[in-house]
């Protein structure tokens, strides 16, 4: 993380696959070698079994908006010329949760149990997972 | 009928509001010197010293040194504890169960913060160290409990209108209390009005930030009967916390807190039923709502219609909540005053917000990212 500007992964042994699949454009989530529980955020061991191997597996990026927000406040500096923005809280199809944003960033027309699909957006110089919704279509498309 | 092994003999509150030139612990010790006199106590009578740091204690951790040391302390049993909101329930607790088993007989709970002052802006962001939420601009309180709302919105139709008469309602409860800073009443436009802080919550569902401090005496039942003010028993206690976020699907309806509640009211004996006055953790409207389900004083997802028009919820209603104005407009201490009041309504001290017969009081605290909830039922004996 950094003073004022945007608030960067910090690349680790344990998330390094997660971040390393972003720059490829490949969204991957850790699957346990001991359960086969699919987990995020990245962990050295799985919060179900405790087993402490994993493999990266790549998911499918879809998944629906379980909910979501819409930031006014001036929190932090690199987001502050950007309010209001949308934060949300994905339900990837395989399972796992993440936070993340769907683009258009300012767009308003957003609604729980949305489908969205993931896309890669470069924040700073920085490949970040962002979503798009795919409500209305099957998805397969690519938008822009 | 109850625990009611162990007991609240004396509270005292600080001045609150902007008191620059003040520190968390001075104003700590404020409101300890209050609580002993409320009690009719002497500082040598307190064996336990347990604390909570404010937002602007540098000492973390290790508060109860620093403390201790202001106070002249010199405690059996001590410790700090940083669970946000739930932290006041949790020592109380923590005191109550050190007295029951005998390894103290007085034990202070302490919190103090400068955090109006300090400029406390609670804007961190959640996630982990390296996999922050601050990635895509996920910062601050109000976002996780505005997850929650809009969720709720979305399964249950609860609106914005209906948070407001939670916001409206404890600032009419507010206006009723000298003691609380914003006795303003306030109306539905402007609550409706208020500017957008982080959609769908408003700028007026958002608890005020306050400078403050608070002391709770818990002493045993024996004891509390010789102090100077009546005292009120602890009949239930219990805890609930979902550690996981992202790993519980469900961590933005925070499922502990119903089981935080359902401990308290089976160790108290009681239900929901029985339960005259509410002091619920409301560090935004949102949070009164989860609570009102979670405590079974509506099936989950009636909240929005039960608060709507403030009716049942404002003094004189079926469940009068937050009767001197919560952290919404009384004071942010962090749930630290929602146990002082409900220790005035259950002695009878409140005048003119007082709940006739008061006799049970459920009191609830929740903290951090969601996580950690706290619950006590208190029964008066005045």
């Amino acid at each position: 993380m950094s003073d004022g500007g945007f608030v960067r992964p910090v690349r680790t042994e344990v998330n390094r696959g997660f971040w390393e699949g972003v720059d490829d454009g490949v969204l991957r989530v850790q699957r346990c070698l001991g359960c086969g529980e699919l987990r995020y955020p990245p962990a050295s061991r799985c919060p179900r079994c405790l087993d402490a191997e994993w493999t990266w597996q790549p998911v499918s990026g879809r998944g629906e908006v379980l909910s979501y927000v819409v930031v006014h406040q001036r929190y932090h500096p690199a987001w502050s010329d950007r309010v209001p923005y949308n934060v949300v809280l994905v339900q990837l199809d395989e399972g796992p949760r993440l936070i993340s944003n769907v683009l258009p960033l300012s767009g308003a027309d957003l609604r729980v149990g949305m489908a969205v699909r993931v896309v890669f957006d470069d924040e700073d110089g920085v490949r970040v997972p962002r979503f798009v919704s795919t409500d209305g279509t099957d998805g397969a498309t690519e938008p822009n | 009928m109850g625990w009611r092994r162990a007991a609240i003999s004396g509270v005292g509150v600080s001045r609150q509001g902007k008191l620059p030139d003040e520190t968390p612990n001075s104003l700590a010790a404020e409101a300890f010197v209050a609580a002993l006199d409320d009690a009719g106590l002497r500082r040598e009578n307190v064996d336990g010293l347990l604390t909570m740091p404010g937002t602007k204690s540098p000492e973390g951790a290790k508060h109860y040194l620093a403390l201790g040391e202001q106070l002249g302390i010199n405690p059996r049993i001590t410790g700090s504890l940083s669970m946000g909101g739930a932290t006041a329930g949790v020592l109380i607790q923590q005191a109550a169960l050190a007295i029951d088993a005998g390894m103290a007989s007085t034990v202070a709970c302490v919190f103090g913060d400068t955090a109006k002052t300090g400029g406390s802006r609670f804007n961190a962001a959640a996630g982990t160290d390296t996999d922050s939420w601050g990635i895509w601009g996920m910062f601050g309180n109000a976002a996780n409990s505005a997850f929650g709302a809009q969720r709720h919105m979305a399964r249950y139709g609860t609106t914005s209108e209906q948070l407001g008469w939670v916001a409206v309602t404890m600032r009419e409860h507010a206006a009723l209390n000298p003691d609380a800073i914003m006795r303003e009443r306030i109306t539905l436009d402007d609550h409706q009005s208020s500017r957008m802080i982080v959609d769908p919550l408003h700028l007026l569902d958002c608890c005020i930030i306050s400078d403050g401090a608070v002391a709770v005496i818990v002493t045993s039942p024996e004891r509390a009967r010789d102090a100077r003010s009546a005292p009120v028993d602890i009949w239930g206690m219990g805890q609930g916390h979902t550690l996981e976020k992202l790993g519980r699907p469900d961590w933005w309806y925070l499922p502990h807190q119903a089981d935080c509640v359902s401990d308290a009211y089976r160790m108290a004996g009681v239900s929901p039923a029985d339960i005259d006055v509410a002091q619920l953790y409301d560090n935004f409207t949102i949070s009164v709502l989860f609570w009102l389900e979670h405590a079974g004083f509506c099936a989950p997802g009636e909240a929005g219609p039960f608060v709507e028009g403030g009716k049942r919820i404002r003094l004189g209603g079926d469940l009068p909540v937050n009767t001197a104005g919560g952290n919404l407009s009384e004071s942010y201490m962090q749930g630290w005053l929602h146990v002082v009041e409900g220790v005035r309504q259950l002695r009878g001290e409140c005048g003119p917000r007082q709940v006739d017969g008061a006799r049970l009081c459920l009191v609830t605290g929740r903290g951090m990212t969601l996580n950690t909830a706290s619950c006590l039922i208190l029964g008066g004996t005045a």
